[in-house]
């Protein structure tokens, strides 16, 4: 019993060893970001780096925010994913809930096919979508970006959504039906809510998609709908690389995203368990 | 089976899914129409045929903002700049040029991409008269030519110049003490040997606890433009390529040149550790720190010391230094072209003869450089442009070349040139076998 009682605690050591260790990697650039974000332009090139300043400023959060253009593509990339994530969920829920509940072989080869699309490299849609969106008059704009976005995001949400209508048995939309519902009723007043977790999950991953994507902003956009990716990027030059301004404005534009994962993490889980417990 | 009830909405139902789907789909339109306006929509003329759309390096619009507005002030047409990052506007580029349309009016192009974009822009051979020639570093021009059309007007350059410090170099101490161990006085070197000996005479220990920690000079590895200086300033007749294409890396010139870079790093142990990563960034840190004495680099960023940098206030500049060939640099440009596809070829020409005209404005900007020489004389003497000089009889050496005209060149840099440099920085590494491997690779990469 004792015997037992010690390899329990070795192993729990063992395990919260290992998280920490893997939380430390994964957690220490982000946390070195924060800190450089806060450190003296020459504290910030220092060779060799060190992790703390030996002063405080929020300069670079100044320099950062004073740059032409910042508050701009902040509300583009928050319009940008807001729109993908709405676009993704409006196709995403019917289709992965018509695959689950008819399973056609159609069905089983169209989330095949989304497979295959989410592997073709942004760049080979990129440039035909450059010409597209010019000849249909909606160049650089949030919506063709989030259009663009959506082909990213929109493949995986499928395949999510999939996964957890598949976690649903069949049995509660007959007896939504049996009450009176239609198929979209069944779907809206009863499947909906018990996958509302997976929703979220979806939800958050199309954002994240739209919020962190480089490619198609640089590709698609100009003026009026650069995003926040391409503004940050801009800190590089040819000539040298403003570590100060474009760590706190990374750490700025990683505020949204850390929030809404926190407000969200309990429907995360609930998400992320649901579809583990399919049978 | 499904039975046909189970099909076909109730009609309480059917109000429910439409009450649904409009709401939906109002949300969507909402969003669309919001989606539209966002951003700097501001910044664009309500008048399309009355703007410019301008495609920019960040780093480069700050030295046509100044000439913009003046624009806008005296023709009316309004310019609307497209800033991206370096990798990201060749990028940029390369997508829209090979769509066929392009979403702007004007793109500033580095030197190294001109031949690359050649057929897609408008030749400005008009704009490039005698005068105009006369009044643009040799370089330059010939840089702005590719086969017969001149496809960008220059609107600003720099070179890299030698950085050193003031307080070393003019203290009364180190001048005796130099003088006593190398016969002449102590002065920005304006040779290789000078160079070699001036490193090796700062390369100490200053704080007596038996490391290292003042060296004469870096040695970058991670880039090759330093290099290529160098290879000019050995006197060779062509920079890694002949104009017929022939691959010329393994001549007597550019091993002299490659031995004289990575000497002083692997004979002579005047640069600091880790060289084969030393970039730009990285020499910039170590000179700022107050590790080197010397820094070869751009003209630029003479003013930009950081203020709290120990060295801010203590920083001469002089000519890049010489070899056997005489003094030598590598001109770095950016050229302004008009894209073919653009209908506003007009607007974009008065735009770029504009941008010429004035120049000089560009000095007042961050990054405070021009392309005319009339523009950087205008200022030299001035406070503040104490660099100029160094950067006038720089560009204007014999010895300044430009880098090849080829559309590989930026592939023969990344897969032969770079880790070339990197290898040679190796202890006991074969300098000429070195280059006969790079010849080869850039001949599998021209042919």
């Amino acid at each position: 019993m004792n015997g037992l009682v010690v390899r329990g605690k070795t192993a729990r050591t063992i395990l919260w060893v290992l998280l920490a260790a893997v939380t430390l990697l994964y957690g220490f650039p982000f946390v070195y970001l924060l800190l450089t974000s806060f450190k003296t332009p020459l504290e910030t090139i220092a060779v060799p780096a060190t992790v703390f300043g030996s002063e405080f400023t929020l300069e670079n959060y100044a320099s950062a925010l004073g740059r032409e253009g910042v508050v701009a593509s902040f509300i583009n990339s928050t319009v940008t994913a807001v729109l993908s994530t709405v676009i993704s969920l409006v196709l995403a829920v019917p289709a992965a809930y018509a695959i689950t509940r008819y399973r056609t072989p159609g069905g089983q080869v169209f989330i095949l096919v989304a497979l295959v699309c989410r592997m073709v490299p942004a760049i080979v849609v990129g440039v035909p979508l450059v010409s597209l969106f010019r000849d249909l008059g909606i160049a650089d704009t949030s919506i063709a970006l989030a259009i663009a976005h959506t082909t990213l995001s929109l493949p995986l949400s499928i395949w999510l959504m999939t996964s957890f209508f598949d976690a649903v048995p069949d049995e509660l939309d007959e007896a939504a039906k049996i009450d009176g519902c239609s198929r979209l009723g069944a779907l809206r007043r009863v499947v909906l809510p018990v996958v509302s977790g997976g929703v979220a999950v979806t939800a958050i991953f199309a954002f994240l998609a739209s919020w962190n994507e480089f490619l198609f902003s640089l590709l698609l956009t100009a003026v009026r709908a650069q995003t926040t990716p391409i503004v940050i990027a801009n800190f590089q030059t040819q000539f040298g690389l403003d570590w100060g301004s474009m760590t706190a404005l990374a750490a700025l534009y990683s505020i949204p995203v850390v929030l809404l994962t926190l407000v969200l993490q309990r429907h995360i889980v609930a998400g992320l368990t649901l579809g583990a417990v399919k049978g | 089976m499904q039975h046909p009830a189970s099909q076909r909405p109730s009609g309480a139902a059917a109000r429910n899914t439409t009450k649904t789907f409009l709401s939906a789909a109002a949300v969507l339109s909402a969003l669309t129409l919001a989606g539209c306006g966002a951003g700097g929509g501001g910044e664009q003329s309500t008048d399309d045929s009355e703007s410019l759309t301008v495609l920019v390096e960040a780093g480069g619009k700050a030295e046509l903002t100044g000439i913009a507005e003046k624009f806008t002030d005296e023709t009316g047409t309004q310019v609307t700049f497209v800033e991206l990052p370096y990798e990201g506007l060749y990028n940029r580029l390369n997508t829209e040029f090979s769509s066929g349309s392009t979403s702007f009016d004007v793109a500033a192009l580095d030197a190294i991409w001109l031949p690359t974009f050649a057929d897609a822009v408008t030749p400005l051979n008009d704009m490039f008269t005698d005068e105009v020639k006369a009044d643009l570093f040799p370089a330059l021009v010939e840089e702005a030519q590719v086969e017969e059309n001149f496809v960008g007007m220059p609107v600003w350059t720099n070179s890299e110049i030698l950085f050193y410090r003031t307080d070393l170099f003019e203290d009364p101490a180190e001048q005796s003490a130099f003088k006593d161990e190398y016969g002449y006085d102590l002065a920005p070197p304006t040779t290789w040997e000078q160079y070699q000996d001036v490193a090796q005479f700062f390369t100490r220990d200053t704080d007596g606890d038996g490391q290292t920690d003042l060296y004469g000079t870096d040695v970058k590895g991670a880039v090759e433009t330093e290099w290529l200086a160098t290879v000019s300033q050995s006197g060779a007749e062509n920079m890694v390529l002949s104009p017929e294409g022939e691959v010329t890396v393994n001549d007597a010139e550019h091993l002299a040149a490659l031995d004289f870079y990575v000497g002083l790093n692997n004979d002579l142990k005047v640069s600091p550790p880790g060289a084969a990563q030393i970039d730009w960034a990285g020499a910039q840190n170590l000179f700022y720190q107050g590790e080197t004495a010397m820094m070869r680099f751009w003209a630029h960023a003479y003013p930009q010391t950081p203020e709290d940098s120990p060295v801010a206030g203590k920083i001469g500049a002089a000519p890049m230094i010489g070899g056997p060939g005489g003094v030598a640099g590598v001109p770095g440009p950016w050229y302004l072209s008009i894209p073919k596809t653009t209908d506003k070829q007009e607007a974009a020409n008065e735009f770029l003869q504009f941008a010429y005209d004035n120049n000089a404005m560009g000095i007042d900007s961050s990054l405070g450089l021009a392309a005319r020489v009339s523009a950087f004389e205008e200022y030299e003497g001035r406070p503040g442009y104490e660099h100029f000089d160094a950067l006038v009889e720089t560009l204007s050496a014999e010895g300044t070349k430009p880098r090849p005209a080829t559309e590989n060149w930026q592939e023969i840099v990344d897969s032969a040139l770079i880790p070339m440099l990197q290898k040679a920085l190796e202890p006991g590494a074969d300098n000429q076998q070195l280059l006969d491997d790079a010849k080869e690779q850039i001949e599998a990469i021209t042919q």
